[in-house]
């Protein structure tokens, strides 16, 4: 074996200790893709099914997830809870990755995240999709994300230049710090509040979001921004 | 006008009540302290009617309607908000007994798959 085949099968086998967490409500049209795209890099994924009416879940066992049903919708926030819970308590993993299901992220940027926590041995990895040029939100999209940075920075301090992008990775050590109790779209602000307030080793990553026709469909409201400003301060 | 500080002084309760309220002993007398101070000014209110003209004049409102309209809004905003709080309570119950659930699942299905294996 080549030195850098060799290292490469290294690599391999420490994405073994990453699990891949990614929330599921109603994915069927992509769900399988995803699922199967990230296999290619990462061994243990867990699909936490968010009560979907369609057949997202038999899809993604499919495709050779580990499949977690809630018995009813609980939202977005409560399935990463559930995730993050089911690693810490059911496995060995060192890392988790949060992947978003409807196929917005790339497998690609998620492997040199989790490379990175694990050789740099930083906590915390946020993907960002404004660090540069590749992704192109619309200006709405734009005014949105930046909105919900701005807020975070001002509520947690933290410098972060993309708030709300479902692409991270969290230590074993991080995932002992989270507890979700924001069960709707709040918890990426949340979450960022409870690590910060850990002063765990963090950092932003560059990764690209794919905006397709079908991610769009999903994007938030402008208007929505209020309700996670509401719900980090009554709680 | 006295009313004014009584009335200022309700709104900042009911803020303070949505903001830092948790369950607890302490909250619950608070509600019942409100409920029956409420059932006995009512009570007091249809037996005496006019002495609601008094009070008013004595806190600065200028008729007893006005007075009982006013504490009818302090009343109904503190329900309100009382009920929020109760509902998102209510929310985390669901949502740590569906995740309980959930987890159990995923334990049984994998002793389930072991078992099959072994």
């Amino acid at each position: 074996m080549s030195p850098v085949e060799s290292s490469k099968s290294a690599a391999r086998a420490d994405l073994d200790s990453v699990w891949v967490v990614i929330p599921l409500f109603n994915e069927a049209e992509v769900i399988a893709k995803v699922v199967s795209e990230v296999r290619t890099a990462f061994r243990n994924v867990v699909c936490v099914d968010d009560g979907s009416t369609d057949s997202s879940a038999a899809l993604a066992q499919q495709a050779g997830a580990t499949v977690l049903q809630h018995p009813m919708n609980l939202g977005q926030g409560a399935s990463l809870q559930t995730g993050f819970e089911y690693v810490v308590s059911q496995t060995e993993a060192s890392h988790v990755v949060t992947f978003d299901a409807d196929g917005q992220h790339r497998v690609k940027d998620a492997v040199e995240m989790a490379e990175l926590a694990l050789r740099k041995r930083i906590s915390v990895i946020y993907g960002s999709r404004f660090l540069d040029k590749r992704t192109k939100p619309g200006l709405k999209k734009r005014v949105v994300l930046q909105v919900a940075a701005l807020m975070t920075r001002v509520f947690t301090g933290l410098r972060l230049t993309d708030a709300h992008n479902g692409l991270r990775v969290l230590s074993r050590e991080a995932l002992g710090k989270v507890r979700l109790e924001q069960n709707g779209m709040s918890h990426a602000s949340e979450i960022v509040h409870q690590l910060a307030k850990s002063r765990l080793s963090w950092k932003e990553y560059p990764v690209e979001v794919l905006y397709t026709d079908y991610s769009k469909k999903k994007g938030q409201s402008l208007l929505n921004s209020i309700n996670i400003l509401i719900d980090l301060i009554v709680r | 006008m006295l009313s004014q500080w009584i009335l200022v002084a309700s709104f900042i309760f009911v803020g303070f009540y949505l903001l830092k309220a948790r369950r607890g002993a302490n909250q619950q007398a608070i509600r019942r302290l409100f409920i029956v101070i409420a059932l006995v000014v009512g009570f007091l209110a249809v037996l005496f009617p006019r002495y609601t003209n008094v009070l008013a004049g004595l806190v600065g409102v200028g008729r007893g309607a006005d007075l009982l309209l006013y504490m009818f809004v302090v009343f109904g905003l503190f329900y309100a908000v009382y009920q929020y709080r109760r509902q998102l309570w209510q929310e985390k119950v669901n949502t740590d007994l569906a995740r309980a659930l959930t987890l159990t699942q995923a334990k049984l299905d994998q002793a389930l798959g072991e078992s099959k294996k072994g």
